[in-house]
């Protein structure tokens, strides 16, 4: 394990994830079943597969967007809080502004917004009040970053986070996805083999 | 209620508001469906006077309609968008109801007066009672408000979603729509005014229970 | 105990038909347009209470469906006990459509006798047509997911959010004053006890046989079900404990290149 806490040298680690026998059905066909493990601070769990294996599905069951058919997936904290989750299939508002996007979301999680902080961070100062409808894919992208990491969370889930995005913004996933786990962990789906170098912990989904 | 329920069934309802502000879709289908309406009945109306059951029916009808024109922008365009996940992640289902609800409210207020006072003007109807009136409406449109929400809610995800919402909705609206055409009626001075009024009471009563109702139905399916 | 069930059987049916003679050889009905059609009043009336009964029962399978849903650790028992409620609600609301079609049919058949039109727009009748259009509602929605989780999720609370106007229309508009005295049914006649003699008990025996039958029916709908389900679910992996052998993943650490930075490098 590379990034010992000093909890992890007395053999404590602090769990902020659990996952008990989860599983999930689509239709008539079980996507994965009886999953169970724990992520803990300061640790990194990738998520392998092939197309269809049921990755990202896996990841919004983490997340808390699709029910588990099956077990528990427990969380520490508010998960409105203690989780942040940036995918390719989450949209943005087309009609809301980048400092509209950071500040909603920061009433509804009941935070305080570090907009300029953050989009400062995702370098996007210049288009801060430009509507995302006229903004590429890849600042969306850098914009879904900034919203997931703006409670500081305990878990950060992360889908293909560098689909869509071009080296400065790899980078930038890099930095928060090494900054996360020094606050917390981090869960990755990918199959981009630069990404898995991140892993404490990997999970391969079989199709 | 504490202020953190405030600040997110305001950041919802100011979301709402800003995104229709921005686009103006649904204000300018509303009141382009009022003018039409009311012009075509007005029309239809002609030199005839209408007696006060029929002219609340048509106010009704013609609302009835308005809002279930409404319900696709409630929760089928975030549907649509795919941006549902960013509320599933980061807002408590009650104030995402809530929120919707107010802002469908005021849309569905704004809509309704708009209609009912146009429809009075162009049809030259008298109102014998304004405050049963102003109150008939009102109730109704609240009940309709957060029966559409629910409705709109129910049928996000479903694949037929446009012409399913009409057809789930308008037997939940129906109720209504008749406590409604009741308590109308009397401010428009047919039938018994004391019908009248005991219309309106069951249509505020009716508009506690769904909203006190909807909110709870709708956190036990918003992460399906 | 085979044996009586057997026997059972042709026991109704000899049941059934003794009293379908009998709701011929009552006495006529006074205060009819044609007292001899009164009779459709036998069949019209379980009718209407079935209906009722079903859709009731099918908001309480309904409300069950969730009842399990926020307990935490969701297992694949209770997932199947979930759908098993959705199936339950699905049987119970389609036996109340066919309820409700015939009491719309008998209903018809009346008004057209007795009062010369087929239809009337009186408010008790039309409260049953908007029943008959939740009812709609629900198989409509049910139609549009083809996810069996999310269908049940989603008709479970519409068939919930029904509860109020159906409540409404049906226990309480049609005794509102102003819609008694407009209305073409009688509401007191059973409450009041004018329901008399022989026609009170024809009335009484046809309402118990026929929810006989409905729950006869309920019951031969669910039976096939309910074990579906919980085989589909265990997915021909047929343990006892309805597991699959072998978790479908299994996380595992790995080597990771000794310094942190290692996944910079690249940059």
């Amino acid at each position: 394990m590379t990034h010992q806490t000093v909890a992890d040298r007395f053999g404590y680690t602090r769990v902020v994830l659990r996952v008990e026998g989860l599983g999930k059905r689509f239709g008539d066909r079980w996507l994965f079943r009886e999953l169970t493990f724990e992520v803990s601070q300061g640790q990194s769990l990738v998520v392998l597969g092939p197309n269809g294996s049921g990755k990202s599905t896996l990841l919004r069951t983490l997340s808390g967007l699709l029910p588990p058919t099956e077990g528990k997936v427990h969380i520490s904290g508010d998960p409105r809080l203690s989780l942040g989750v940036s995918s390719i299939e989450m949209a943005l508002y087309p009609q809301l502004t980048v400092l509209e996007h950071l500040e909603f979301v920061a009433s509804l999680r009941d935070c305080d917004p570090r907009s300029d902080e953050l989009i400062a961070r995702i370098g996007l100062e210049h288009a801060r009040d430009q509507v995302t409808s006229k903004l590429s894919t890849g600042m969306k992208a850098r914009v879904k970053l900034a919203m997931s990491i703006q409670a500081n969370p305990k878990v950060l889930i992360l889908d293909e986070p560098g689909a869509a995005l071009d080296d400065k913004g790899r980078e930038l996933v890099a930095s928060i996805a090494r900054e996360q786990i020094q606050r917390g962990s981090l869960i990755l789906a990918t199959n981009d083999p630069s990404e898995r170098r991140l892993a404490t912990h990997e999970l391969f989904l079989a199709a | 209620m504490n202020s953190s329920w405030q600040r997110e069934i305001k950041a919802v309802f100011l979301k709402e508001l800003n995104s229709e502000l921005r686009t103006k879709s649904g204000l300018i289908t509303a009141s382009l469906f009022s003018v039409v309406t009311v012009v075509a009945l007005a029309y239809a109306a002609y030199n005839t006077s209408l007696s006060g059951t029929i002219a609340a029916g048509l106010i009704w009808v013609s609302i009835l309609f308005a809002t279930i024109v409404s319900i696709p922008r409630i929760f089928l365009i975030e549907e649509e968008l795919g941006t549902m996940d960013i509320l599933r992640l980061t807002a408590r289902p009650h104030s995402i109801f809530w929120g919707k609800s107010l802002f469908s409210l005021a849309q569905s207020i704004v809509t309704a007066f708009l209609l009912a006072g146009m429809f009075v003007a162009f049809v030259g109807q008298r109102i014998y009672d304004p405050t049963l009136f102003l109150v008939s409406i009102f109730g109704g449109s609240v009940c309709l408000s957060s029966a559409v929400t629910l409705c709109g809610s129910l049928v996000a995800q479903a694949a037929n979603r446009s012409a399913l919402a009409a057809a789930i909705a308008v037997p939940l609206l129906l109720p209504v729509v008749t406590m409604a055409v009741g308590a109308t009626r009397g401010s428009l001075g047919a039938g018994f005014h004391q019908q009248a009024v005991n219309c309106a009471l069951g249509l505020i009563a009716y508009a506690i229970a769904s909203q006190a109702i909807g909110p709870g139905l709708f956190a036990l399916v918003w992460k399906s | 105990m085979e044996k009586l069930k057997n026997l059972l059987r042709p026991l109704f049916f000899v049941a059934f038909s003794i009293v379908t003679v009998w709701t011929y050889i009552v006495p006529d009905a006074k205060g009819f347009q044609y007292p001899a059609m009164a009779r459709i009043f036998f069949w019209h009336f379980p009718c209407s209470i079935l209906l009722l009964a079903f859709m009731f029962t099918g908001i309480y399978f309904s409300f069950r469906v969730f009842k399990r849903v926020d307990r935490g650790f969701t297992s694949v028992e209770s997932a199947i006990e979930k759908m098993q409620w959705d199936s339950r609600a699905e049987a119970a609301m389609e036996l109340g459509f066919i309820w409700a079609i015939l009491t719309m049919v008998t209903g018809i058949l009346f008004s057209l006798v007795q009062w010369g039109a087929w239809w009337q727009w009186d408010p008790r009748q039309t409260s049953f047509l908007i029943a008959l259009l939740i009812y709609g509602g629900y198989f409509a929605l049910r139609n549009s997911f083809p996810d069996p989780e999310k269908r049940a999720h989603f008709s479970g609370a519409y068939c919930l959010a029904s509860a109020l106007p159906i409540f409404f229309l049906v226990l309480v508009y049609p005794r509102l004053p102003q819609v008694q005295a407009v209305s073409f049914h009688p509401t007191n006649t059973i409450m009041q006890g004018q329901l008399k003699g022989q026609y009170g008990y024809v009335t009484i025996t046809m309402l118990v046989l026929m929810s006989i039958l409905s729950v006869w029916l309920y019951r031969l709908r669910t039976r096939v079900v309910l074990h579906e389900i919980a085989l589909d679910y265990k997915n021909g992996n047929l343990e006892i404990s309805g597991r699959s052998a072998t978790p479908s993943g299994v996380v595992r650490p790995v080597s990771v290149p000794d310094e942190n930075e290692s996944a910079t490098e690249r940059n």
